[in-house]
């Protein structure tokens, strides 16, 4: 028979593994609790954080927002097609872009302006932009309407139109209504007719043809540029600076 | 399991790392610049540049130097208010920045080193909170020292 010691011994064992089991208990309690409260708060400040990231400056414009400073940008500049100044100059800037493209977006609006009233204005460079469809489906629907009005001598119109009303890519803002007004901006003389353009199928060859320049370039983003002129060829891609464009089309005079 | 104050100091040396990056990218940006990428690259003017770097008009790594600051008051704080808003916290930042490089990476279809550095710290110091959280959750429990017994407990 156990003496009064051990039985005392044996219940304060017992009382303490009790007590241990509790506390584990609790700590698991808290775990799941303050661990899924966690999970929730955390899931619903990034979904806030990405909402208000979204909405911020990413609706398309109006499409004809800006034409006017398209049209004074670009007066008295010739167009060929896809091609923005004399075709015959001695160096020739081509950009491999996508219209919904955001960073092609910043090369248009910072840089392009520049090379434009500079060496393109001057006749030294012409500035050509090829569709290069790397965003989404919506960026051929773009890249034809803006082949369409090149039809009618607007091309460049078009696409810096574009760029200044560009919105979020693929999230559909690039509908027929978009497309026209940005055409009626650009000062497509027919719109009848450059809707019908629009739809022809022999763009998916000159895209397809694109498709594959860029590729065997080594494009693997946009924008990217391909420089040539009499001292050779040369590339770069990214959010190039005038600077930086001036010093590629130095590097092939 | 790593003793609860070494992940503790490793979470407050982290954030400071994170403030440092996050400071210097607000400081580029705030001169009307942007990052200096290594290597000469242009990831980093680039998603400067883009319509992601603000949330409504703030730079978003204005959002990171809070972000770490609160991170490293979390990593200060004893007991389960520090180590779940730690979590919380990590959970977050984390979150935005895998939202941020997915949209380096698909979107803006550039990469900027500073971003990619703060998302790894971002990374890293989840690792940290998690572990504490998980591994010390109610640890001041287990921790009480067992109360003598009293004449009428046993």
């Amino acid at each position: 028979m156990a003496s009064r010691r051990e039985q005392k011994e044996l219940l304060r064992a017992e009382r303490l593994a009790r007590e241990s089991g509790e506390q584990v208990k609790e700590r698991r309690r808290r775990l799941v609790q303050y661990g899924s409260a966690a999970a929730f708060l955390a899931i619903c400040a990034v979904a806030v954080l990405i909402i208000i990231s979204q909405s911020g400056g990413g609706s398309a414009g109006s499409g004809t927002q800006d034409s006017a400073v398209i049209q004074k940008q670009l007066q008295g500049i010739p167009q060929h097609g896809t091609v923005l100044g004399d075709p015959k100059a001695k160096v020739s800037v081509i950009e491999f872009g996508d219209l919904q493209c955001p960073a092609c977006q910043q090369f248009s609006t910072d840089t392009a302006p520049g090379l434009i009233s500079g060496p393109v204005s001057d006749g030294d460079v012409n500035y050509e932009f090829r569709q290069y469809l790397i965003i989404g489906p919506d960026s051929k629907t773009a890249a034809e309407a803006a082949l369409a009005a090149g039809e009618q001598n607007r091309y460049w119109n078009y696409i810096e139109l574009f760029y200044r009303n560009q919105g979020v890519e693929n999230s559909g803002y690039v509908t027929d209504d978009f497309l026209e007004s940005v055409a009626k901006g650009a000062g497509v003389p027919d719109i009848e007719k450059w809707n019908k353009d629009r739809h022809d199928p022999k763009w998916d060859k000159v895209l397809a043809k694109v498709q594959t320049e860029a590729q065997t370039l080594g494009f693997s983003s946009t924008p990217s540029f391909l420089v040539e002129g009499p001292g050779g060829k040369n590339t770069a891609s990214g959010v190039l600076s005038l600077s930086e464009i001036e010093s590629l089309i130095k590097s092939v005079e | 399991m790593p003793r609860e104050q070494t992940l503790r100091v490793a979470a407050i040396a982290i954030a400071i790392v994170g403030i440092g990056v996050a400071t210097y990218i607000t400081i580029a940006d705030s001169g009307g610049g942007a990052p200096a990428c290594l290597a000469g690259g242009h990831g980093c003017a680039t998603v400067a540049k883009s319509q992601y770097s603000h949330v409504a008009g703030v730079n978003v790594a204005v959002f990171g130097i809070v972000g770490y600051v609160l991170l490293a008051i979390a990593a200060a704080t004893p007991g389960d208010a520090g180590r779940f808003g730690g979590l919380v916290l990590s959970l977050v930042g984390f979150g935005f920045s895998a939202y941020l490089t997915y949209l380096e990476l698909f979107v803006i279809d550039a990469i900027c080193q500073w971003c990619v550095a703060s998302a790894g710290l971002m990374t890293l110091l989840l690792i940290v909170n998690a572990t504490r959280a998980l591994g010390y959750a109610g640890a001041e429990l287990t921790a009480r020292p067992a109360t003598p017994p009293s004449a009428d407990q046993v």
